[in-house]
């Protein structure tokens, strides 16, 4: 009896029930499969009007007066992912809405690099803004006061008292790849170390260690491609994976690229990439391939366990592929890229 | 007499009690859920109201077994 009443206590379905419905709902108004095969044929202002009348109307409607083009969409984009997932914040309680926003800190350590690289290689604020979504600890006016500083000391200084402050000291001695990968690694310990006390959370960080497994596996296959060699694999390899552990990694790391494609069938995500490996298809579309996995492989464990924090990362994570797919579109109608060519680079779940 | 009277009252009492309780746990979720999907589309009105009655039906069987403890010995 006192062991039912503290699962009671302990699960608050309350919580998760409000949230997992509302956004199923907000899932609704994503744009569905089939409406991006009509977008492929418009052009790139035929694509601004159709935006007008999806759910991103009145961040185009703000800006149209201010920007146009390229900056535009971006801006509308990245205003509208920001905006979407302030609101999921906002909408959630307790458990549901600590996971969230610890989840979302993953756009700080994005917007964090895109200052400081920004800032380093020269870029004007305006390119550097458009980049920023303030969806995490730091909101876009936080990002805008950063940004204003003078010089890479002053950010870096700014964030003084934040976890990034200890990797960000070594701009200038360390190569920027390597600082940016050590965010990367921050970031995800820090989600990691999350104490497993209930099912929710654990299902929460199997979600996570599976991501970690995909990025690691992307780091792989890229850095053997560009023929990076075994020590700038590890570096850039993130501890903490589901199957791609760090051992694992080494492994992969000593190996070739055929050796590494044989290498991949014991792992979970082989059944995605597998066809398109005897096909000898390049790392671009295996990519795609990965990323219509993950979302599959998300979608169905949200529906697996409805009252977990599960259905709410499904939805950030096709939120994302949304706009990225968006963004893909009209910068390759744009610059006249072949409607076949930016299919393939569509992820459409 | 009178304890019997009054342990029938108490019978009665706890099978509308505990299935109120019983239906109110279950209409957490339900109701929450409801909420979640109308505040984003009030069209789900109608469905989620209708969702979350659904466990009131427990509460109505033990009403029932109250009225049955109450008609059927107490009066006798």
């Amino acid at each position: 009896m006192v062991s039912i009443l503290r699962r009671l206590r302990r699960t608050k379905v309350r919580d998760y029930a409000y949230i997992s419905a509302r956004v199923r709902v907000m899932r609704r108004s994503l744009i569905p499969a089939d409406e991006y095969r009509k977008l492929l044929n418009m052009e790139f202002n035929e694509i601004i009007r159709y935006l007008e009348e999806t759910q991103y109307k009145k961040e185009i409607d703000e800006l149209t007066h201010k920007y146009s083009g390229v900056r535009l969409l971006e801006y509308a984009l990245n205003m509208n992912l920001c905006a979407t997932y302030n609101k999921l914040v906002r909408i959630s309680s307790g458990i549901p809405r600590a996971l969230v926003t610890e989840y979302l800190r993953k756009w700080d350590v994005q917007n964090i690099k895109s200052i400081i690289r920004g800032k380093l290689f020269g870029f004007p604020d305006e390119e550097i803004k458009e980049s920023f979504v303030g969806a995490g600890e730091y909101k876009y006016e936080d990002l805008v006061a950063l940004l204003s500083r003078d010089t890479v000391e002053d950010v870096i200084n700014a964030l003084q008292g934040t976890p990034y402050h200890e990797i960000l000291k070594e701009v200038g001695t360390k190569p920027l790849s390597e600082i940016e990968d050590e965010l990367d690694k921050l970031y995800y310990t820090r989600l990691l170390d999350i104490r497993p006390e209930s099912e929710d959370v654990r299902y929460l960080l199997e979600f996570i260690r599976m991501e970690v497994d995909l990025k690691n596996i992307k780091t792989i296959l890229r850095l053997k491609v560009e023929d990076g060699t075994y020590d700038e694999i590890m570096k850039s390899i993130i501890p903490g994976g589901y199957q791609i552990s760090v051992d694992e990694a080494r492994k992969l790391a000593n190996m070739s690229w055929d050796e590494v494609m044989r290498g991949l069938e014991s792992y979970w995500f082989w059944d995605a990439i597998s066809e398109k490996v005897k096909e000898g298809a390049p790392l671009s579309i295996l990519e795609v391939y990965l990323d219509k996995y993950w979302c599959n492989t998300v979608i169905s464990k949200s529906n697996h366990y409805p009252l977990s924090i599960l259905p709410v990362l499904a939805y950030i994570i096709l939120k994302k592929v949304e706009t990225d797919n968006l963004r893909i579109i009209a910068r390759g109608k744009l610059e006249g890229v072949p409607k076949e060519a930016i299919e393939e680079q569509l992820v459409i779940v | 007499m009178a304890i019997e009277t009054g342990l029938i009252a108490v019978g009665a009492g706890l099978a509308v009690g505990l299935a109120g309780i019983g239906s109110g746990l279950g209409e957490q979720g339900i109701g929450a859920a409801a909420v979640g999907a109308m505040a984003e589309d009030p069209e789900f009105f109608g469905k989620g109201l209708l969702m979350t009655v659904i466990p009131e039906t427990i509460v109505i069987f033990g009403l029932v077994i109250a009225f049955l403890l109450m008609f059927m010995f107490m009066g006798a």
